[in-house]
């Protein structure tokens, strides 16, 4: 059997039928329009939290008066740590300067200080596999049972609400991009179940005169994945749109959504994906053709 | 070529073949004859495997119908040309596209499609009428559109169910010549009628069936 054949016999279909084919694309455009927002959600969350160890340390403050050795030791100590990516020590006297500079124009309210109320302390950044709540938390107590330790203070709220976000946006994400790929399925399933019924006789005619499974088929996998393609490329003007036109415009207004970028690999991976789904679909239509 | 040996077939409380024995030669033409309902058309529809046999044994060519793998059915049915009772033609496709599709279902080269499409309307004389829809023809253009089809891509075996059911007696004739010429080129035609006329005078073998059941031969 010539391919070409099939894929004529499909273009003809596509067209005689095209109300019914224009409406699964455009069902199916919607939910991976839907799924692509999804994506584009999990994505920024996850590179937003991503770049959190650029920004996030654990602060330890030091007893007062520590022997210069001590400290020396201690800051050894936790540099040996795996998960420890760079550690700084602040003298008192500079975390005062710091926080004079901070405070700017309303600095004088330290002047009254008689004696530098500010602890040593020490700053350490960990590396960007170690960033879990979890890990930072055993990480901090490990700290503060170092002798010489008089404090660690780190955002705990901040990081473990951040990484619950994370995690319930991916299993969002999760059961959005499963959910919506079933519709996908689905659709393409009825499409082509409702060609193959109106079909039927001239289905039987092509088994009686012997055609084989394939050339049966595959016309209607064609039609199948056509659908789900164009349904893709369909999705991904929207998803781009939408970025462009509604996003890059909110940018101006809210800076927060500065922070969004678009990933480039979806252009790649919502028309795949339409085009696969759109198989799956036809297949399963299909089904298992008996003489 | 054909061979039935004690072949029933029940379609619910009713009996449409019981234990029929024949056999058709390579290269013979033959007529399966009687009345309406007396089992014409579910014998070849077994052949064809369009319906499976509830007893007994049928060869088809090298084919054992009985033990046929499914994956085997479509190149036992691509051996025969097959001129169904109610045509069976494609109503969305033209003439010439309902005939050239049993030679695209064979695979058949592209460029070799078209000459052997013209050749079989001309056999049937329906060359002029190549792009004309089924619905624009009559029963006869129709019929002979089916047998266009049948013999375009010169199979070794031609079953027709009531090949002249709907034709003139003239243009009947013309079929049956048609078969004959078919038939001296090699293929074997086994053809179901209950038009005694149209095997009269042909010299060839008649299997007469009643209710089901071989009640004898004779030449016609």
């Amino acid at each position: 059997m010539g391919l070409s054949y099939s894929f004529k016999l499909a273009a003809r279909s596509i067209w005689h039928e095209k109300w019914i084919n224009l409406l699964s694309v455009m069902t199916i455009m919607a939910g991976l329009l839907i799924t692509s927002v999804t994506i584009l959600a999990v994505y920024n969350m996850d590179a937003a939290t991503r770049k959190l160890p650029e920004k996030f340390s654990i602060m330890a403050y030091l007893s007062d008066n520590l022997p210069h050795q001590q400290v020396e030791n201690l800051i050894d100590t936790v540099e040996k740590e795996n998960i420890v990516d760079k550690v700084r020590y602040i003298p008192k006297d500079q975390a005062l300067k710091d926080l004079k500079s901070t405070l700017k124009d309303t600095a004088y309210v330290l002047d009254g200080l008689g004696e530098n109320p500010l602890p040593d302390a020490i700053e350490v950044k960990l590396k960007n596999s170690a960033m879990g709540p979890d890990t930072v938390q055993k990480f901090a107590q490990r700290l503060q049972a170092i002798s010489g330790v008089a404090e660690v203070e780190y955002g705990e709220r901040f990081l473990s609400s951040i990484y619950s976000l994370r995690t319930g946006m991916q299993a969002i994400g999760i059961v959005f991009i499963m959910l919506l790929s079933l519709g996908t399925v689905f659709v393409c399933y009825s499409t082509v179940k409702i060609l193959f019924y109106r079909k039927r006789k001239e289905i039987e005619t092509y088994k009686l005169l012997g055609a084989t499974k394939s050339f049966i088929r595959a016309p209607f996998i064609i039609e199948g994945a056509v659908i789900g393609l164009a349904a893709g490329f369909l999705g991904l003007i929207g998803v781009l749109s939408l970025y462009y036109f509604v996003i890059l415009q909110l940018r101006l207004t809210f800076p927060l959504f500065k922070i969004l970028i678009f990933p480039v690999n979806m252009s790649f991976i919502l028309p795949t994906a339409g085009f696969v789904l759109g198989i799956i679909g036809a297949v399963i239509a299909i089904g298992r053709i008996k003489y | 070529m054909i061979y039935f040996k004690d072949v029933s077939k029940h379609y619910d409380t009713q009996t449409a073949l019981r234990k029929v024995t024949f056999f058709v030669e390579k290269g013979e033409m033959a007529f399966i004859t009687g009345p309406s309902g007396s089992g014409k058309s579910t014998l070849l529809k077994l052949i064809y495997l369009a319906e499976k046999p509830d007893e007994g044994n049928i060869t088809v060519s090298d084919w054992e119908v009985n033990k046929i793998r499914e994956s085997h059915i479509p190149a036992l049915r691509r051996s025969i040309g097959v001129i169904f009772q109610d045509f069976m033609l494609l109503d969305n496709r033209n003439v010439f596209e309902n005939v050239a599709l049993a030679l695209r279902i064979r695979g058949v080269d592209e460029k070799e499609v078209k000459p052997k499409v013209f050749e079989a309307l001309k056999i049937v004389n329906l060359r002029h009428k190549s792009d004309c829809y089924p619905c624009a023809l009559s029963g006869g253009e129709q019929q002979r559109v089916s047998i266009a089809r049948a013999i375009v891509s010169e199979p070794i075996i031609i079953l027709a169910d009531e090949p002249t059911g709907n034709v003139d007696p003239d243009t009947s004739a013309g079929i049956i010549r048609t078969f004959k010429d078919i038939n001296a080129r090699g293929a074997t035609i086994l053809i179901a009628t209950h038009n005694r006329e149209l095997f009269r005078n042909t010299a060839k073998r008649v299997l007469k069936l009643d209710f089901g059941n071989l009640v004898g031969e004779e030449i016609g």
